[in-house]
């Protein structure tokens, strides 16, 4: 933790010099060169890897010496064709894999990634899933059972909140999501095209939540989506990223332009 | 013939082993000088264990069939050891450095994620019982029952009869229940997790640790059975009743350690569930789960396989300790703890090294 301040403060003075806006922020993600692979044919079955050894290895190079920070409390969109490497991105920052290459350091905070259809343990109830996901996130129990009613309250789908997760439809299921990353309340949230899922009802209340997070000075939260709407909306930057490379970062409305530009050429 | 056998089969198996545990490993020189590395390895090993034991010399005329054998086992049990360890100080600088951060980092993990295995065992236990009739009356039920057809089918039939035989029985199958749990279950757990472990972090034994946790439980309730039947049939215990404890210690371990490399492969080799299914049925007859293994199989083999066949050496004690007041052969149970403490290592360590890619391969 306390290696983490210093070198911040040691970067912000290197930065002082060009930005003098963002002087008094500290930066609560930093990606430095990042490469992630993936090794295509790495399934394999007993017989393959008994007879047939000299199977040659594809690597495919998912996200390529990406760069870039966030500040404390700020909001980043990504986006990108499909396939572009943003969801690649966001799981390493969450720490599900580590990079191949770079560094990804997160100053000790904690982090928590949102993304649709996944994250729960299908025979379980609803409330048992929330619990789970709690203490994977590093709460104890007992924050957890503080927070359940407002989880429970937000998420609205009633009495299936006790009933198997197997149950639920894809909404109920994005809707608990939300509301349990929304609630549990950790530093960094990673949100994976989870804003555009729900009825209309929930879309507003959840992008009011996640406005009432932008006010919130101690949040930061990266957003994945194909949505211009809900990026010009919610961020103060945008990272646009093709084919595994940053193509553009800064202000929202210049970056979408030139992508929106780009994408109908 | 069989002199040959003796001498290269362990040989061959520790080399198979190591050459599936490295499939980029190719160049044929290199294959050769690893064949050659086993056969004196595991070769000086085994004849130091021998000579230890008074056999001074190896000559083939006079050796009788039983030292063979022995050494033929003796000779597997280094090969299924050995290449792993050879795996782990060939693979590059900084190993021993980086096995004491592992241990250290499994010590932090276990610590600050147990409560999540604890609490993910009892919430499977609850929902497994939640839409049955008989809620966990299933779990006295079921290896009741099989206790039942057992004792009917070997005790009556078969005419194999121990002392309390249906408690002798339902010891086996309690235990070898957990077991054949364990390690099928392990083979698809990254898999059937895949919801949970591609949206956070966890050290993934975590999962086996729960789904283990979730057999224990289960095997405990049969042991109060156990201990139920112990009193109906007259049991007389003794103090070596309480060898159960360091037993089912090792069972645990041994079963954890294991199973944490079927885990591993089970990601990579698609079709791992298929042999081990196969293994486990023909390791269940071996096992002795019905009958008397040291008994019931003639000299050499039956002794030795109660011996070297870890499963077959934990059950056999436990039965000697609860019904017949027999200690344990503390010299063969630390051996095995020692083995499983390796496979333990050795599991957690491939889990450690490799969990980066199950996320992108599953």
């Amino acid at each position: 933790m306390a290696d983490g301040k210093d070198s911040t403060y040691g970067i912000q003075e290197k930065d002082s010099m060009c930005s003098i806006q963002r002087k008094e922020q500290n930066k609560a993600i930093e990606l430095k060169d990042v490469c992630i692979n993936y090794r295509i044919l790495n399934a394999t079955s007993v017989q393959k890897s008994l007879f047939h050894k000299k199977e040659r290895e594809i690597v495919f190079e998912a996200v390529r010496h990406v760069s870039f920070s966030v500040d404390e409390g700020g909001i980043l969109g990504i986006i990108g064709r499909n396939g572009s490497g943003k969801s690649t991105l966001l799981r390493s920052i969450a720490g599900v894999f580590s990079p191949n290459a770079g560094e990804i350091d997160l100053k000790g905070h904690s982090v928590s990634l949102m993304a649709l259809g996944v994250g729960f343990k299908d025979t379980l109830s609803g409330r048992e899933n929330i619990v789970l996901s709690g203490m994977l996130l590093g709460f104890t129990e007992k924050q957890i059972r503080e927070k359940m009613d407002e989880i429970i309250d937000f998420a609205e789908i009633g009495e299936f909140i006790d009933r198997p997760v197997r149950t639920y439809s894809s909404g109920m299921h994005s809707k608990l999501a939300f509301a349990i990353t929304a609630m549990l309340e950790t530093d960094i949230m990673l949100v994976d095209e989870v804003l555009s899922v729900g009825d209309e009802r929930f879309r507003k209340k959840s992008l009011e939540k996640m406005n009432s997070l932008i006010l919130d000075k101690k949040r930061t939260v990266i957003i994945v989506s194909h949505s211009m709407e809900t990026l010009r909306e919610l961020c103060d930057r945008v990272l646009w990223i093709h084919d595994g490379e940053v193509q553009e970062i800064g202000e929202p409305e210049e970056v979408l332009e030139h992508y929106v530009a780009f994408m109908s050429k | 013939m069989f002199n040959l056998t003796m001498i290269f089969l362990p040989a061959v198996l520790a080399w198979s082993i190591h050459i599936f545990l490295r499939p980029r490993e190719t160049g044929r020189k290199k294959k050769l000088f690893y064949l050659a590395f086993y056969f004196i390895l595991i070769n000086t090993f085994t004849f130091a264990v021998s000579f230890l034991r008074g056999v001074k010399g190896l000559r083939f005329d006079g050796m009788t069939m039983t030292y063979k054998i022995k050494y033929l086992c003796m000779g597997c049990v280094w090969a299924v050891i050995l290449p792993f360890f050879v795996g782990i100080f060939t693979d590059g600088k900084g190993r021993r450095q980086d096995i004491r951060k592992e241990i250290h980092k499994f010590y932090h993990d276990v610590r600050s994620y147990t409560r999540y295995a604890v609490w993910s065992a009892r919430a499977d236990l609850r929902a497994e019982v939640s839409n049955a009739y008989l809620d966990w009356l299933w779990w006295l039920i079921e290896p009741f029952c099989m206790m039942l057809i057992y004792t009917v089918i070997f005790g009556v039939i078969f005419k194999a009869s121990e002392p309390y035989f249906p408690v002798f029985i339902f010891i086996g199958l309690t235990m070898w229940g957990f077991f054949s749990r364990c390690v099928s279950g392990s083979v698809n757990l990254i898999r059937s997790n895949r919801s949970i472990i591609t949206r956070i972090y966890m050290p993934k034994f975590i999962l086996l640790f729960s789904r283990m946790l979730v057999c224990g439980f289960k095997m405990m309730i049969s042991f109060g059975v156990v201990v139920f039947m112990m009193l109906v049939f007259r049991v007389r215990p003794t103090v070596n009743i309480f060898g159960m404890i360091p037993i089912l210690a090792v069972f645990f371990l041994f079963t954890f350690g294991l199973c944490n490399i079927f885990m591993h492969y089970g990601v990579y080799v698609n079709d791992l569930a298929y042999i081990v299914g196969i293994v486990l049925t023909m390791l269940m007859y071996l096992t002795g789960v019905f009958y008397d293994v040291g008994k019931r199989i003639p000299a050499p083999f039956g002794e030795l396989m109660e011996k070297y066949n870890p499963v077959a050496f934990l059950i056999s004690s436990m039965r000697g300790v609860l019904l017949y007041g027999k200690a344990p052969d503390w010299m063969m149970l630390g051996m095995w703890t020692l083995v499983s403490l390796l496979l333990t290592m050795v599991g957690v360590s491939t889990i450690y090294r490799n969990e980066n890619a199950y996320v992108k391969v599953i």
